[in-house]
C-alpha cells in the first residue's frame, strides 16, 4: 500500500482513475480488454490478409495495387478472361510463363463475397465443402469461404454492437436524465409514454420494418437503437434522482449555473456507474440481436457476411458441421471474452476490496 | 444614510406537505447594510435557512413557494426576476456557502475546475486566466500551494480545507453579497475559529460588500456579526446591534438561548436549557409562537401575536413584555 501513498504525493487519481487500476489488476478481463480490441482494429486491415485481391502485381515492369485501386481489368494484366481479374489464377499464369512478373497475394487469398464453385481448389465437388488445406473451416452452401466470412463478420457484429449501444446509451441517458433532473409532471407522463414505447413487441416491429425496407448497417444501427434505449433511462433516471438532491447540485445552482451544464458537467459523470457496467453486457446483447436477426433472415442484406447467416446455412445443412462449429464457436468466444471485460468492470466499480469472484 | 445592498421585505415562505400548509418564513423583513457582517441566529426549523434560501430562491418548488414579499437587490426585485437574469446574479453578485463542505462539492471533479466554474460562466474567462484567478482565491483563503492544488479532488482534502474552498468559490467572482449558511456547523472548534477569521478577513477585501451569517451558535455570532436577527417560529423576534443584544438581550428567548451557553462559574450546575421543545411548524401557537416555552409567560401572549416594535435605535423586539416598565424577572440571569 505504501507505493500507492506515494503516488498519490504528487499525481492524484481521480475515482476512475482509481478503477481504471483496479481493472487492469483484474487478468481475465483485462486480457479478453486488450485482444478484443486488438482484434477489433486488426479487422480493419481484414483486406490485406483475406482478400481475394492481390496487394501487388507487377506486369511487364509495371507495379498495380489492386487492393488499393478502384477497378482493374483481367486484360490490362495478361489474363484472357473479362471483368475483374482471378489473381490465384494469374498467379499460376504467371509462374507459368516464367516472363519476371509476379503476383503477391495476402496471406488467405479467397475474399468474403467470391463464390469458390469454379476454383480449383473446390475441384467440382459440391459446396458447403469441409475443411481442407485451403479452406481452413470450409466453404458454405455457395461456395463462399468459411474463415474469411467469419473474420469479416467480427468486424461487423463489433461494429454494429458498438454503433447500437452508443447510440441507445445515448437516447437512453438524455431521456433518463431530463426526468430524472425535472421530476414532477415532467417525470410522471414521460415515464407512462416510455412504458407505452417499452410495451411495443421490438422484434415484430423489426421484422415489419425490414421486410418493406431493405435494412443496411446504417438503418439497422438506429432501428434497434430506439428499441432498446429503454432499460438504461431507467437507471439514469433513479441515479439523477438520487444524485440532484445532494448538495454540489445546490453549490452548482447557488453559483447560476443553467441546468444543461449541472446535468451534464456535474450530475452524469457522478452517475456513470451503471452505465459503464452495463455496457459490456449490452455489447453482447447487440451481437446477439444482429445474430438473431440475421439467423431469421431479417437481418443485413443477402451477400453480407454474417454470422447469423452462417448459423442459419448450418440449420440447413445439419450434416456440414464446420458450418455449425465454427461461427457458434466464434460467437461463443467472442461474447465470453465481453463478459469477462463486464465481469472485471463491475469488480473494478466494487467498493470492496476483496471478492470471491477472483 | 448609505442605501443597504439588499432590502427585504415582508417574506413569506410557505411549504405544501400532504395537503396542509407549513409557513417557515411569515413576514421577515430586515435590511443589509454595505461593509455589514449581520447574523441570523435560531435553533433548527427557526426560518433561518429558508430565510437565506429564498433569497437566492433555491426554494425548491414544489414543495416550497415564496408566496409574498420583495427582495431588493440592486433596485430589482429579485423575486420577479426571470429565472435566467436570476441566474445571472447567483455566483456573480450574490453567492452562498453551505454547510457541509463534505458534501457540497462535487466528488469527481477536480478542486480547479469546480472554483474555476464561476469565473468561466459568469466572466467569459478562458481556461487560463480562470486559473491564474483560482490560485489568487485559494491563497486568500489559505490553501498552500494553490497552484498545485488546483488539479486534487475533494477527497484529498479536509474539512477544514474544503469549506475554505468552497469559500474560494464562492469569493472568486467577488459578490457584493455573501451568505453563509451554518458554515462552521460541520467543522471542529479550532477550525471553525479560523473560517470564521478567514470570513472576516475576505470581507474586508471586498470594500461595500456585505455577509451574511446563519448559525445557531450565539459564540459565532457574537465573536463575528456587526447586527444579529433572532429568529423563531419563522418571525424575527428580535434585532439589534450585536453589542446591544449581548449586554442586554431583550427577548426572553434571546434570554434563554445566551443562559444555554455553558460557563465556567456555573460548574457543578446543571446546564440550562430553554424548557421544552420547538412545536411543530403546524402547530404554533395562536398568539407569540414563543409562549409555549417562555419563561415570562403571561395570558396575554397565549392569544395575542405581539408586534415586532422598535425599542431603541435600530433595535427591534417582539415581546408584549417591552414597553411594560416592570422589568422581566428570569431565573436565568442572561449573561
Amino acid at each position: 500500500m505504501s507505493t500507492s501513498n506515494d503516488k498519490k504525493a504528487d499525481k492524484p487519481l481521480s475515482v476512475f482513475q482509481r478503477r481504471w487500476r483496479k481493472f487492469k489488476t483484474l487478468k481475465r478481463g483485462w486480457y479478453s480488454f486488450i485482444a478484443l480490441i486488438v482484434l477489433y482494429l486488426f479487422s480493419w486491415l481484414n483486406p490485406l490478409f483475406f482478400n481475394n485481391e492481390a496487394l501487388a502485381v507487377s506486369y511487364n515492369g509495371e507495379m498495380r495495387y489492386p487492393v488499393f485501386a478502384d477497378h482493374i481489368e483481367a486484360r490490362d494484366l495478361g489474363q484472357r478472361k473479362i471483368g475483374a481479374p482471378d489473381y490465384r489464377a494469374l498467379k499460376l499464369q504467371y509462374a507459368e510463363e516464367d516472363a519476371g512478373n509476379y503476383v503477391i497475394l495476402p496471406l488467405y487469398p479467397y475474399g468474403p463475397l467470391e463464390n469458390l464453385l469454379k476454383d480449383p481448389t473446390l475441384d467440382g465437388l459440391r459446396p458447403p465443402t469441409a475443411p481442407d488445406s485451403n479452406h481452413f473451416f470450409g466453404t458454405d452452401d455457395r461456395g463462399r469461404d468459411v474463415l474469411t466470412r467469419l473474420v469479416y463478420g467480427f468486424r461487423i457484429s463489433i461494429t454494429f454492437a458498438l454503433g447500437m449501444v452508443l447510440l441507445s446509451y445515448a437516447i437512453g441517458m438524455t431521456i433518463g436524465a431530463i426526468f430524472g433532473f425535472f421530476g414532477g409532471k415532467i417525470d410522471i407522463f414521460g415515464q407512462r409514454l416510455v412504458e407505452i414505447w417499452a410495451a411495443l413487441p421490438f422484434l415484430y416491429t423489426v421484422i415489419i420494418i425490414s421486410s418493406i425496407i431493405q435494412p443496411s448497417i446504417k438503418i439497422l444501427i438506429p432501428l434497434l437503437a430506439i428499441f432498446s434505449w429503454v432499460g438504461i433511462s431507467f437507471y439514469m433516471r433513479g441515479e439523477f434522482l438520487r444524485e440532484k438532491s445532494k448538495d454540489y447540485v445546490a453549490a452548482a445552482i447557488a453559483i447560476g449555473e443553467p441546468n444543461r451544464r449541472i446535468m451534464f458537467r456535474h450530475i452524469l459523470p457522478n452517475a456513470l456507474t451503471p452505465i459503464v457496467s452495463f455496457a459490456p453486457f449490452a455489447i453482447v446483447g447487440g451481437i446477439s440481436s444482429l445474430v438473431s436477426l440475421d439467423f431469421l433472415g431479417f437481418g443485413l442484406p443477402a451477400p453480407t457476411p454474417s454470422w447469423g447467416e452462417l448459423l442459419n446455412q448450418g440449420i440447413s445443412h445439419i450434416n456440414s458441421w464446420h458450418l455449425v462449429v465454427f461461427p457458434l464457436l466464434a460467437l461463443f468466444v467472442t461474447l465470453l471474452m465481453v463478459v469477462f471485460i463486464g465481469e472485471a468492470i463491475r469488480e473494478a466499480f466494487d467498493p470492496k476490496v476483496f471478492s470471491r469472484l477472483r | 444614510m448609505t442605501k443597504p445592498i439588499l432590502e427585504v421585505k415582508n417574506l413569506h415562505t410557505y411549504f405544501d406537505v400532504e395537503g396542509q400548509t407549513a409557513k417557515a418564513v411569515i413576514g421577515v423583513s430586515f435590511d443589509v447594510m454595505p461593509n455589514e457582517f449581520l447574523g441570523i441566529v435560531g435553533e433548527s426549523g427557526s426560518g433561518k435557512s429558508v430565510t437565506s434560501l429564498s433569497l437566492m430562491r433555491l426554494i425548491p418548488d414544489p414543495p416550497g413557494n415564496i408566496a409574498q414579499g420583495e427582495v431588493i437587490f440592486e433596485g430589482r426585485d429579485l423575486l420577479k426576476l426571470p429565472i435566467e437574469e436570476m441566474r445571472k446574479i447567483r455566483g456573480r453578485d450574490m453567492a452562498m456557502i453551505f454547510q457541509e463542505p463534505m458534501t457540497s462539492l462535487n466528488p469527481v471533479a477536480t478542486i480547479g475546475k469546480q472554483v474555476c466554474e464561476s469565473v468561466i460562466l459568469h466572466e467569459n474567462l478562458g481556461q487560463a486566466a480562470a486559473e491564474d484567478r483560482a490560485v489568487k482565491v485559494l491563497t486568500q483563503v489559505g490553501i498552500p500551494d494553490p497552484r498545485k492544488r488546483l488539479k486534487d479532488y475533494p477527497h484529498q482534502f479536509s474539512g477544514g480545507m474544503r469549506q475554505r474552498v468552497m469559500i474560494a468559490m464562492a469569493l472568486i467572482c467577488q459578490p457584493k453579497l455573501l451568505i453563509a449558511d451554518e458554515p462552521t456547523t460541520a467543522l471542529d472548534v479550532t477550525i471553525q475559529a479560523q473560517i470564521l477569521e478567514l470570513m472576516k478577513e475576505v470581507q474586508s477585501l471586498r470594500p461595500g460588500s456585505a455577509t451574511i451569517l446563519i448559525t445557531h451558535d450565539l459564540a459565532v455570532v457574537a465573536e463575528t456579526c456587526d447586527r444579529v436577527i433572532v429568529m423563531y417560529g419563522g418571525l424575527i423576534q428580535e434585532m439589534a446591534s450585536a453589542s446591544d443584544l449581548f449586554r442586554d438581550p431583550k427577548h426572553p428567548y434571546t434570554r434563554g438561548l445566551m443562559g444555554s451557553i455553558p460557563h465556567e462559574d456555573d460548574r457543578g450546575k446543571p446546564l440550562y436549557a430553554i424548557p421544552g421543545n420547538v412545536p411543530s411548524i403546524m402547530d404554533f401557537p395562536k398568539g407569540c409562537r414563543f409562549c409555549t416555552r417562555c419563561d415570562v409567560v403571561m395570558e396575554r401572549c397565549e392569544n395575542e401575536e405581539p408586534e415586532l416594535r422598535e425599542v431603541g435605535p435600530g433595535r427591534f423586539v417582539r415581546c408584549h413584555l417591552e414597553g411594560l416598565d416592570t422589568p422581566a424577572t428570569s431565573n436565568t440571569e442572561g449573561n
